[in-house]
C-alpha cells in the first residue's frame, strides 16, 4: 500500500519536469495559436548554457539560473523576429512547420558545437534528501516543482493584472480587434516569446540537472510530453498546463505502477486520446476561450494551382520509366525508390490533409501497419507476396480508418495532436504485442517483392514495381479529386459547417479518404518491408511522420503531382547534401525555413 | 517556376550522382589511390554520439595501420557516409558502396534496423557488410557476406549471469533492460543463464530508449524485493537508474552488462554508481599488450580523453578489417573469403581474434569483472561489497 504512496509522489515529481516546457508552449499558444515544436530546442539551448555556465564558468545557482533564462530568452527573441514575424499573414500551417524547421536547425547548431556525446551536468544543490514514503525527495525536486508552479502563477497573475498581460490576452482572443484598439501585438509577441523561451532555457537546465545527464537527443522528447500535457490541460491555459503535466505525470506513474514499465509511453498517449474525444478543448479549456478555428482557410493557402499540361506529365513518366533503360547507378535507383515510396505515403496524406483537412502527425502508423501485414501474411502463412502487400494496405485503410475515426469530430490543431498520439499508440502496441509482432526483436527474414511467382530482387525491377505502383494510386487519386466526391471533401475541408448544412456526412467522407489514404500508405510501407527483409518498432518512426508533412506541404497541400515532386525533392537532397555530412540536416532545416518563408502554398500550390 | 524547380533539382542530382560514378571509375585505374572501405552510420540524428566514437576508434586505428606500412605498400581509407541509423538511407546508401568499385568492403550500420535492412543489398551485391556492432542473432544469418565481430549475446550474457550469481552470491534478481533488440536477446539469454545458476529472477522491467524518469520503475522493483539488480543498460541509462534508484532508497548490489563500460558512465552517474559491478571485454588495467597500445594511443591522439567501448570496437574492425583487405586484396569475393581464413588478429576486445565459419562471428569474448571503486573502473577484488 505505502507503494502507492510512491507512486503517486514519482508521478507528481515528473509531472513538475513536464510542466516546465508545457507552459511555455501553453503561453506561445495562448497568443499565437501556434503549437511551437522548437521549444523543446530552447530547453536544449539552455541546458547546454547550463552546462556551460556551471562547469565551465563555475557560476552560483542564482547566476546560473539568471544566465540561461537571458540567453534563452534571446534565443527566443531572435527566432520570433526573424523566424516567425514575416510568416504572420502567412497560412497558419507555414509558422508550424517554421517552428519544426527552426527546431532542426537549433539541435544541429548545439549537437555541431557540443558533440552529441552525453554530458554530466552536475547539481548545484546540497545532495541532501528527505525520506517521503519509501523514497527520497532531494531540494532540485522541491526547486523544480517550485519554479513550476511559480512560474504558472505568476504568468497568470501577469496575463490577469498587467496592462501588457491584457494586451496579450487581447491579442490571443482577436488579433484584428487587438490592433485596432491599439495594442501592439508586435511588441506583445515579443513578450510572450521572450518568457516562453527563458522558461523552456530555464527548464532545459533544472531538468538536465535532475538527471545529471544532457545530451542533444533531449529535445524531441521534451516536445512531445510538453504538447501531450499541453493540450490536455487545454490548450493556451497556463494553469492547465501545469495541472495536465501533473496528471500526465501521475497517469504515467501508476500505469507503470500496474502493467509494467514498457507501458509507460502508452499511457500517456491513450490519455491524450481519451482527454481529446471527451473534451476536446482539453480539461480546462476555458469557456470564455475563442472556440478552436475550423480548418476554414487556415491551413490552406489561397493559391492558384501550377497547372502541368498532360503531355508534360506524361512526358516526365515515360523519363522516369525508361530512365533504368541508360547507365545510371544502383544508387540513383534506390533513391528514386525511396522517393517513390514516400510518394506513396505523400499521396495519402495529401489527400486527407490537403484535401479533407485532416493534418496528420502520425502517418508512420500506417506504414507500419501494412508493412507488419504484408510481413506477417507472407512470413507465417506463405501468403504470396504481391498478395501479402495488397493484403497490407487492405489492413492499413481499416484499422488505420477505423483508429482514427475517434477523432474525426476535434478541428483544427487538435487533429495533428491525435494523430501524432495515435502513431506512437500504435509503435507501442507493436513494440509490447510480442505474440504477433514478435516485440522489440521485430521480423527478420521477410521474402523479398515478387510477381507472379518471379522474385523482385534487382534495383531495376523494384525500381519499376515501385513506379508502377505509384503511379496507378497518383492517377486513381487525380480521378477522385476530380469527381464529385473529391468536391465534396474539398468542400468540407473549406467549410464543415455548409457542407453539413447541405447534407453531407461528414464522418463519412472523412472515413472514405482515410480508407483510400490508408490503402496508399499501407502498401508504400508493405513494399518496404519486403525490400528492407527486416523490420521493428523503431522502423517506421515520428520522423517520417514529419517528413511525410514536409513533403506535402512543399508540393502543395491536395495536390497529386507535387506530393510526387515533394517526395523527389525531399528524398534528393539529403542525398545531394550527403556531402555535408554532419552539416546535412542543419541545411535541410535552413532550406526548409526558406520555403516555408518563399512560398508557403507550395511549390505547385493547393488544389 | 516550379517547373523550372523541379527539372533543375532532378537533373541537379542525377548529374551530381552519375558524375560521381564515373570519376571513381576512373580514379580506381591509379592503384597509388588508397583502398576504400565505405562506412554506413549515424552522424546526425538521435544516435549520432556512436558514429562520432566511431571515427575516434578508426581513425586511431588507421593511424597505426599507416605508420606500420599500411596494406602492402598502399593507404587504407574509409568513406563515412551518415545513415542516421535510419533504413531508407541506409539501403540507399548500400547502393552506392556496391555500385562505387573503389569501395572494397562496408562496416555498419549502427542499430539493427538500418543495418538489416541493407543486408540484401550487400549480399546480392557480392560485398562485404562487416557490423561491429550488430548482436542481433539474425543479423550473420543474413548471408554469407554479413560477418561481425559485436559478441553475440549469447556468449557475454551467461558470463554476466555467472558474475552475479556464482561469484557475488546473488539469488533473486531483478533485471532492468533497455526493450530494444539487443536489450531483449540479452536478457533473454541472461535470464536462461542466471536460472541455471540456481538464481530467481522477481522481475524484469524493460524501458524504451527515450526514458528518463526510472522512479516508478524502480519502486516496482523494490516492491520484488530482490537481493541484485542487473543493468542491460548503455552507459547514459545505466547512469540514470543507479542515480534514481539510490534516491529511491535502493541498496542492492548492481550489476551491469559490459555495454555499460564507459568513462561517462562514472561522470554521469557520480557516486551513485559507486560499487557497480560490470563485466567487460577490455579495461584499461588490463596487462595485454594490445589493450596498453590502444589506450595509450588513444589518449595521445584525443587529448588525454578515456576511450570507452564503442571506441574499442570500432578501433578493433578497423584493424580486423585492415588484415582480411591484406589476406583478401581487393577483390570483394576475395575479402569474404578472407575472413575465413584470418586469424589469430590483435583484438582490444579478443586478443587474439578469429572468426568462427559457421556463425560468421568471433567466438571466445572474455570478461574482465570490474567494480566501480572510487570513482574507477577496478578489477574486482573478489570481496563483497
Amino acid at each position: 500500500m505505502s507503494s502507492w504512496l510512491d507512486y503517486t509522489i514519482n508521478g507528481l515529481i515528473v509531472g513538475n519536469v513536464y510542466a516546465l516546457v508545457a507552459v511555455g508552449l501553453a503561453l506561445i499558444f495562448g497568443v499565437s495559436r501556434l503549437i511551437n515544436f522548437a521549444q523543446g530546442s530552447i530547453y536544449l539551448v539552455g541546458a547546454y548554457i547550463g552546462w556551460g555556465a556551471v562547469v565551465q564558468l563555475h557560476t552560483p545557482l542564482p547566476l546560473t539560473i539568471i544566465m540561461v533564462a537571458a540567453a534563452a530568452a534571446l534565443v527566443g527573441l531572435i527566432i520570433e523576429r526573424f523566424g516567425l514575424r514575416p510568416l504572420q499573414n502567412s497560412v497558419r500551417i507555414a509558422p508550424l512547420l517554421a517552428t519544426i524547421g527552426i527546431s532542426f536547425v537549433l539541435d544541429q547548431l548545439v549537437m555541431l558545437t557540443f558533440s552529441p556525446n552525453p554530458r554530466a551536468l552536475p547539481s548545484q544543490l546540497p545532495d541532501v534528501r528527505f525520506q517521503v514514503g519509501g523514497g527520497t525527495i532531494g531540494p532540485l525536486d522541491l526547486l523544480i516543482a517550485g519554479v513550476g508552479i511559480t512560474s504558472a502563477l505568476l504568468l497568470f497573475v501577469f496575463l490577469r493584472y498587467s496592462k501588457l498581460g491584457w494586451a496579450v490576452r487581447a491579442a490571443s482572443q482577436d488579433r484584428d480587434a487587438a490592433m485596432q484598439m491599439g495594442v501592439d501585438v508586435n511588441r506583445v509577441n515579443q513578450a510572450v516569446f521572450g518568457i516562453a523561451a527563458a522558461l523552456g532555457g530555464v527548464s532545459g537546465m533544472l531538468v538536465g540537472m535532475y538527471y545529471n545527464q544532457i545530451d542533444t537527443a533531449m529535445s524531441l522528447q521534451a516536445t512531445l510530453k510538453g504538447v501531450v500535457a499541453e493540450v490536455v490541460g487545454g490548450a493556451g491555459n497556463v494553469p492547465g498546463a501545469v495541472i495536465g503535466s501533473l496528471l500526465l505525470g501521475l497517469v504515467e506513474s501508476y500505469g507503470v505502477a500496474v502493467f509494467g514499465t514498457s507501458y509507460r509511453n502508452l499511457f500517456a498517449f491513450l490519455l491524450l486520446v481519451v482527454v481529446l474525444v471527451l473534451r476536446p478543448n482539453g480539461l480546462f479549456a476555458s469557456a470564455r476561450q475563442a472556440p478552436p478555428e475550423p480548418l476554414t482557410g487556415t491551413f490552406i493557402a489561397p493559391s492558384r494551382p501550377v497547372r502541368i499540361p498532360r503531355w508534360a506529365l506524361a512526358a516526365a513518366a515515360a523519363i522516369f520509366a525508361i530512365l533504368p533503360l541508360f547507365p545510371v547507378s544502383f544508387y540513383v535507383l534506390q533513391t528514386l525508390i525511396n522517393a517513390w515510396l514516400l510518394g506513396m505515403l505523400a499521396l495519402s496524406l495529401t489527400l486527407v490533409a490537403g484535401t479533407m483537412g485532416q493534418v496528420s502527425l502520425g502517418h508512420a502508423a500506417l506504414l507500419a501497419i501494412g508493412a507488419y501485414t504484408s510481413a506477417l501474411l507472407s512470413l507465417t502463412l506463405n501468403v504470396p507476396v504481391g498478395l501479402a502487400v495488397i493484403g497490407g494496405g487492405l489492413m492499413s485503410a481499416a484499422l488505420g480508418t477505423l483508429l482514427i475515426s475517434p477523432s474525426f469530430r476535434l478541428r483544427g490543431h487538435y487533429v495533428s495532436i491525435a494523430t501524432l498520439a495515435i502513431g506512437e499508440i500504435v509503435s507501442l502496441v507493436i513494440l509490447n504485442w510480442e505474440s504477433v509482432t514478435r516485440g522489440p526483436i521485430g521480423i527478420s527474414g521477410i521474402p523479398p517483392l515478387s510477381l507472379f511467382g518471379y522474385d523482385l530482387v534487382s534495383p531495376t525491377s523494384i525500381y519499376w514495381f515501385s513506379l508502377a505502383v505509384m503511379l496507378v494510386l497518383a492517377l486513381l487519386q487525380g480521378r477522385l479529386l476530380t469527381s464529385h466526391l473529391g468536391r465534396s471533401f474539398r468542400a468540407i475541408r473549406d467549410d464543415d459547417i455548409a457542407a453539413r448544412a447541405y447534407g453531407l456526412s461528414l464522418n463519412r467522407y472523412k472515413s472514405l479518404a482515410f480508407i483510400f489514404g490508408g490503402f496508399a500508405a499501407g502498401v508504400s510501407g508493405g513494399i518496404a518491408a519486403h525490400l528492407y527483409s527486416y523490420i521493428n518498432h523503431e522502423t517506421f518512426n515520428t520522423q517520417q511522420s514529419i517528413l511525410a508533412l514536409t513533403v506535402v506541404i512543399l508540393g502543395g497541400l491536395g495536390n497529386v503531382v507535387g506530393a510526387i515532386l515533394g517526395s523527389v525533392a525531399l528524398v534528393g537532397l539529403p542525398e545531394v547534401f550527403r556531402i555535408a555530412a554532419e552539416y546535412r540536416i542543419l541545411i535541410y532545416g535552413i532550406v526548409l525555413l526558406l520555403l516555408v518563408r518563399f512560398r508557403p502554398q507550395g511549390l505547385l500550390g493547393t488544389i | 517556376m516550379s517547373n523550372i524547380d523541379r527539372r533543375s533539382l532532378v537533373k541537379g542530382s542525377l548529374a551530381a550522382m552519375m558524375a560521381g560514378a564515373a570519376f571513381s571509375r576512373a580514379a580506381l585505374a591509379q592503384s597509388s589511390e588508397p583502398i576504400l572501405l565505405g562506412v554506413s552510420g549515424p552522424l546526425t540524428g538521435p544516435n549520432a554520439q556512436y558514429g562520432t566514437q566511431w571515427k575516434q576508434g578508426f581513425d586511431l586505428a588507421l593511424d597505426e595501420i599507416m605508420a606500420a606500412g599500411g596494406i602492402n605498400g598502399r593507404k587504407l581509407a574509409y568513406q563515412f557516409e551518415d545513415s542516421q541509423s535510419d533504413p531508407r538511407q541506409s539501403v540507399a546508401i548500400a547502393q552506392k558502396f556496391v555500385s562505387d568499385p573503389r569501395i572494397v568492403m562496408e562496416l555498419g550500420d549502427f542499430s539493427s534496423p538500418a543495418s538489416m535492412a541493407a543486408s540484401p543489398i550487400y549480399q546480392r551485391g557480392g560485398l562485404v557488410q562487416f557490423g561491429f556492432t550488430n548482436s542481433h542473432p539474425d543479423f550473420t544469418k543474413g548471408g554469407d557476406f554479413m560477418w561481425s565481430t559485436s559478441v553475440s549475446q549469447a556468449d557475454e550474457q551467461p558470463l554476466l549471469a555467472a558474475y552475479a550469481v556464482k561469484r557475488l552470491g546473488l539469488k533473486k534478481l531483478a533485471v532492468l533492460h533497455l526493450n530494444t533488440d539487443w536489450g531483449r536477446t540479452s536478457r533473454d539469454y541472461f535470464v536462461k543463464a542466471a536460472k541455471e545458476y540456481g538464481a530467481e529472477i522477481a522481475v524484469t522491467e524493460g524501458y524504451i530508449a527515450e526514458e528518463r524518469d526510472f522512479r516508478s520503475t524502480l519502486v516496482r522493483v523494490r516492491d520484488a524485493s530482490p537481493d541484485g539488480l542487473i543493468l542491460i543498460s548503455y552507459y547514459s541509462d545505466g547512469a540514470l537508474i543507479a542515480r534514481q534508484a539510490r534516491q529511491v532508497g535502493l541498496k542492492q548490489v548492481m550489476c551491469a552488462a559490459s555495454s555499460v563500460y564507459s568513462p561517462k558512465f562514472i561522470e554521469l552517474g557520480g557516486e551513485a554508481v559507486e560499487d557497480v559491478h560490470l563485466g567487460t571485454r577490455y579495461f584499461p588495467q588490463d596487462p595485454r599488450p594490445e589493450v596498453k597500445k590502444f589506450i595509450a594511443g588513444f589518449k595521445a591522439k584525443y587529448g588525454g580523453q578515456e576511450p570507452d567501448a564503442f571506441n574499442a570496437y570500432s578501433y578493433d574492425a578497423m584493424n580486423m578489417a585492415a588484415a582480411v583487405v591484406k589476406i583478401g586484396g581487393t577483390d570483394r569475393r576475395a575479402i569474404r573469403d578472407a575472413f575465413a581464413k584470418v586469424k589469430d588478429v590483435s583484438s582490444v576486445i579478443f586478443g587474439q581474434a578469429t572468426f568462427d565459419v559457421e556463425s560468421r562471428r568471433v567466438k571466445g569474448a572474455m570478461n574482465a569483472e570490474l567494480v566501480v571503486r572510487k570513482g574507477q573502473f577496478a578489477l574486482w577484488d573478489g570481496k563483497p561489497t
